[in-house]
């Protein structure tokens, strides 16, 4: 019993000392305590769109940008027309100035992922809006509710 | 129950449940900043732990999933396992009383996908009972029981 209690603190020392050796880490720092990454909210760090009012939007509008935070397997397999992919946890490599232009020259920002309740792209919106972009939309229920509402898809094999 | 102290399934089970533990913890410890709003969405933390849990949690996991698997401490590691397996159904568990089903965040840091809690809570009993077999019932010294149990000398 002695043994499996020394054994178990060792485990727990061990596990805090590799989290804060790897949450000194920049790129995936969290604030120790409270609100070092405040969970996104609708309303405040995006909109929430339907699909069927994204197509439009998409497809009626100048300057429009659209994202894709899936994998690149799933983008490759089909998107909503016109969108670019992008990686919610690879942001700072992407990030140019040309894309920060874009984005925040666009008429609206609309990001998808693949499936209802999909956090990533709530998340990817809160870290635009932190960088400036004026609010982005999130399309409700993901690439799966684009794909229900039979709406036009781009790239894969169809 | 002294199959349950066979060293083979002690091996096996370890592999199985270290293997899950180590998948489930992969993609928390290359970026735990998805795991705040996951745990936040389970609406039990309050906002400043949150954090601490997402930083140090899916170390713990990988830690488990390690010793289980490579047989390091065994019983050490099925007892975190066991755990946080206790954890993860007693936050599932209230989630499914309060009938919210969650974006549980168990194999991946983003959540893709909002499960019914409820079935969430029965798959993660066979890994529970897996970990408490690991912990409670350690295989005997002598190894395989159905020789321990012979007589002395044979």
């Amino acid at each position: 019993m002695r043994k499996l209690a020394r054994d178990a603190a060792l485990y727990l020392v061990l596990a805090l000392l590799l989290g804060s050796a790897a949450n000194l880490l920049p790129k995936r720092q969290l604030a120790w305590w409270g609100k070092g990454h405040e969970p996104p909210l609708a309303g405040l760090d995006y909109d929430l769109i339907d699909p069927g009012s994204a197509d439009l939007e998409r497809s009626s509008l100048a300057g429009v940008v659209v994202l894709d935070t899936r994998s690149a397997a799933e983008f490759a397999a089909g998107h909503v027309p016109g969108a670019a992919p992008i990686s919610y946890t690879d942001l700072d490599r992407q990030w140019t100035a040309a894309l920060e232009s874009r984005l925040k020259r666009a008429s609206a920002v609309l990001i998808y992922g693949a499936s209802d309740e999909t956090d990533v792209e709530q998340l990817l919106a809160q870290e635009l809006r932190h960088r400036g972009v004026p609010r982005p939309q999130v399309l409700a229920g993901g690439f799966g509710a684009w794909l229900q509402a039979g709406l036009p898809v781009e790239g894969g094999a169809g | 129950m002294s199959v349950l102290r066979n060293r083979w399934l002690h091996a096996a089970l370890g592999l199985l449940l270290g293997g899950l533990f180590l998948y489930a913890a992969f993609y928390k410890v290359l970026d735990p900043r998805p795991l705040v709003t996951i745990i936040w969405g389970y609406r039990i933390l309050p906002a400043g732990p949150i954090n601490l849990m997402a930083i140090y949690m899916p170390w713990m996991e990988l830690l488990a999933g390690l010793g289980l698997v490579t047989g390091c401490k065994r019983r050490a590691a099925a007892f975190w396992a066991a755990v946080l397996l206790l954890m993860f159904e007693a936050a599932l568990g209230i989630n499914a009383l309060r009938g919210v089903n969650v974006a549980c965040g168990c194999f991946s840091a983003s959540a893709d996908e909002v499960h019914n809690a409820w079935l969430l809570v029965l798959r993660d009993l066979p890994m529970l009972a897996a970990a408490l077999v690991l912990l409670l019932l350690p295989p005997s010294r002598r190894g395989n029981p159905a020789r321990s149990e012979q007589p002395a000398g044979s």
